[in-house]
């Protein structure tokens, strides 16, 4: 018999590393051209950091995002990142870019308001313009601005910045303390499908809800719940190395089973954007609680669906036909 | 703040072209001309004496420039902690991914049936699996008089107090497993010598700056001597965060003064990098009969495997979100790290949360079917909410939890479920 059931799980999560410092820099130019390099330590794992790190260089600095040219990840020739971990680099690197790339914008600004006639706190950027607030047809490009800024003040627009978060250690005998900066939170509903005559579950659908801040890029945000998702389900139902005597038995893929295409389930993913005030245009993170919830909600989900708690990971269809037929001699006991 | 012009679009990946068009270079895609391959000799035992190491032989076989051994280790440990962990095997071998010599052949097939030829005298010894056994007095021990490599405890309130005003109490033990990172793209680094001298590691790691302070310790060259460039990256999730093949690619390359690439089987990535810890984890819970919880305690035993890596870290991080996103007043959360001669648990994706999060999420469905309420009611009754307070004392702003809960259920109709009698 095949039987649905639901399952919900919530969680918190840090942004950052824990208790010690875990800063993240960059330096920023700004071309003649008005084209941009920024340089920094941080590493794309395929998560899409540096797409976001040149998403908020190309906001603070007001021009297009095709403008910015980055250079990352070289301990050489960029400068000092903590590393592509903990969820941080949007929060952490992202406020490092955004300020080293306004402290060009206020060389540019300076340069920009000696043509256009008012004080550099009185002008913005944006699209390749620098224009007088509140007045946009009094204007000049930023390209304009970064010749006038190199060629006549002789100052070329650059910036150089780095952000850590505020935290405090723990102390080692209550483990009180302020280990992290910003925090996200999350739920994910699932819905699944459990054979009893098998022991197979399918999982039908997940609803995910996600706080990290403002999405810099939605399109990357979903895609990192979804592939916290297919994470997360192969932990809650088939992932599990097995070690023989420290060996590990099963070091191929085709015995460790990983989710395939055929097991993963429709995702509807929502972006909760609660903007946190210390963070890049409201950023925070997504990277790893992304897949916190899924197991918990899958499991749970099981549990509704035959009334099997299963405590021990992963949920292989043996432990569940194993569950169901101790509460079946239950029942015949009662 | 509005109107933004670039942040918040859905903008197409920046290395994105590169990647779908073939042109991105992953670790695995760096080569040189000329350049040898490396390939390294593991352990075949999980526990053992290492008594001699002899590569005189390998040295002699076709294509092999180079062969080095724990004595061509400047400073032979690293770790983050705890300074444990040896770049090639000496004194012990405490896994079975423990590395004890490693060979630069002109071609892969000539390293690896070089290593066959490195003759390692080993004395076995009794070794340890379970971390439970392993915390027992007379268990095996990796190092010194006790496996247990590191103690966590953090305390809200007074729990004896709590269990005294809770009408029910509950308690649940729950076990996840060994997963490794799967990342599609291996392990793999290439080492040259510049024409500076200077020393350059192309690879697939996910904190550049620390392999550079690692290497330049093991490798006892200065800072500024040492240079690594993270290549394209196809996948981490905290599996390229330590050391891994980078010290033997350097110390191959600046003997040879060849590049020297070295790529990881999958059967290594399964073998000798590091996992997802496995715990096992005890919740215990105090409820009201209107389904407050009023004190919750957690006992958590991580097992470490053979080396502590980022599993101290791990721990406290797990520690610290143990109790759930829940307004509990009373709280005590106990986590212990336990050696064994298992695989070395290190960095994974959700550092050790997403094992707790398994744990206190089917655990507040437990204490919900207790006292006959709905999940979702009995989470509006004790989720965080501004002001509320972690187990560490720091108090949070700015708590959406509730909000992403109407959103998934709002999205999935909660009440609903298709086919259920």
């Amino acid at each position: 018999m095949k039987k649905r059931g639901k399952g919900i799980a919530c969680m918190v999560y840090p942004v950052g590393g824990t208790s010690y410092a875990n800063p993240g820099s960059a330096f920023v130019k700004v071309n003649q051209d008005g084209t941009a390099v920024v340089l920094t330590g941080a590493t794309d794992v395929g998560q899409g950091s540096t797409t976001v790190l040149a998403q908020i260089a190309a906001e603070e600095l007001g021009i297009d995002y095709r403008a910015v040219t980055m250079i990352c990840s070289d301990t050489e020739r960029t400068p000092y990142d903590y590393g592509s971990v903990a969820s941080r680099v949007t929060y952490i690197v992202g406020n490092a870019v955004k300020s080293a790339a306004g402290q060009a914008k206020r060389v540019l600004l300076e340069a920009a308001a000696e043509v256009l006639g008012v004080g550099h706190e009185g002008l913005e950027t944006s699209d390749g313009w620098v224009r007088v607030k509140g007045f946009p047809e009094r204007k000049m490009r930023v390209s304009e601005a970064a010749k006038r800024a190199i060629g006549v003040n002789g100052r070329p627009p650059t910036g150089s910045a780095s952000f850590n978060p505020v935290t405090t250690l723990l102390d080692p005998e209550t483990g009180h303390g302020k280990p992290y900066g910003s925090y996200v939170f999350a739920t994910q509903v699932a819905e699944v499908e459990v054979d009893t005559e098998t022991g197979e579950v399918r999982v039908l659908r997940i609803a995910a809800a996600h706080d990290c801040g403002k999405a810099i890029n939605p399109m990357l945000a979903e895609g990192q719940v979804e592939g916290g998702i297919c994470m997360g389900l192969g932990f809650a139902l088939m992932e599990e190395m097995v070690l023989e005597q420290g060996r590990v038995k099963n070091d191929q893929f085709i015995d460790y089973m990983l989710p395939t295409v055929l097991d993963v389930p429709e995702i509807k993913v929502t972006i909760v954007e609660e903007r946190e005030p210390t963070g890049p245009f409201g950023a925070k993170g997504i990277g790893e609680p992304s897949l916190l919830p899924t197991a918990p909600a899958i499991l749970n989900a099981i549990y509704d669906a035959a009334g099997v708690r299963i405590r021990e990971l992963p949920a292989t269809p043996s432990k569940i036909l194993a569950a169901l037929k101790v509460g079946l001699a239950r029942k015949d006991e009662g | 703040m509005t109107g933004f012009t670039v942040v918040g679009k859905r903008l197409p990946r920046y290395d994105g072209l590169l990647q779908v068009t073939g042109k991105a270079t992953y670790g695995v895609d760096v080569s040189r001309p000329g350049m040898l391959h490396a390939k390294i000799l593991r352990s075949p035992w999980p526990h053992a004496k290492v008594l001699r190491v002899d590569a005189s032989a390998a040295s002699r076989m076709p294509g092999v420039e180079a062969v080095v051994t724990a004595a061509d280790v400047p400073r032979n440990r690293f770790g983050f902690t705890h300074l444990d962990q040896p770049v090639l095997a000496d004194d012990k071998v405490r896994y079975r991914g423990d590395a004890m010599a490693a060979v630069a052949a002109s071609t892969p097939d000539q390293a690896e049936e070089a290593l066959q030829a490195i003759a390692v005298d080993y004395e076995p010894l009794p070794a340890v699996f379970d971390p439970l056994e392993a915390m027992k007095p007379e268990a095996p021990k990796l190092y010194g008089d006790s496996n247990v490599a590191t103690r966590v405890t953090i305390q809200l309130g007074d729990l004896e107090a709590g269990w005294k005003e809770a009408d029910e109490i509950l308690e649940e033990t729950f076990r996840t497993q060994m997963v490794e990172h799967c990342h599609l793209e291996p392990h793999a680094a290439l080492a040259e010598v510049d024409e500076r001298g200077v020393v350059t590691v192309y690879s697939s790691v996910q904190r550049p700056f620390l392999i550079a302070s690692d290497l330049s310790s093991v490798l006892q060259v200065p800072m500024n001597r040492v240079r690594v460039v993270a290549t394209a990256i196809g996948g981490g999730f905290g599996g390229k965060n330590e050391l891994t093949m980078e010290p033997v690619a350097c110390l191959l390359a600046m003997k040879t003064r060849k590049p020297v690439k070295v790529v990881y089987t999958r059967e290594e990535e399964f073998q000798a990098t590091t996992v997802r810890h496995p715990y096992i984890l005890t919740y215990r819970s105090g409820l009201k009969k209107d389904g407050t919880i009023v004190a919750r305690q957690v006992n958590i035993i991580s097992d470490a495997g053979a080396y502590v890596s980022w599993g101290g870290w791990t721990l406290s991080k797990a520690a610290i979100h143990a109790a759930g996103p829940y307004n509990i007043p009373n709280i005590k959360i106990e986590g212990v790290l336990v050696y064994s001669n298992n695989s070395v648990g290190g960095a994974m994706r959700g550092f050790g949360v997403p094992q707790v999060a398994f744990a206190y999420e089917c655990h507040t469905d437990t204490l919900a079917a207790a006292v006959g309420l709905d999940p979702v009611e009995f989470r509006l009754k004790n989720l965080l909410r501004d002001g509320g307070t972690m187990p560490t004392g720091q108090v949070l702003d700015r708590v959406t939890v509730i909000d992403t809960m109407r959103a998934a259920i709002n999205a999935v109709d909660w009440k609903e479920v298709a086919g259920r009698p």
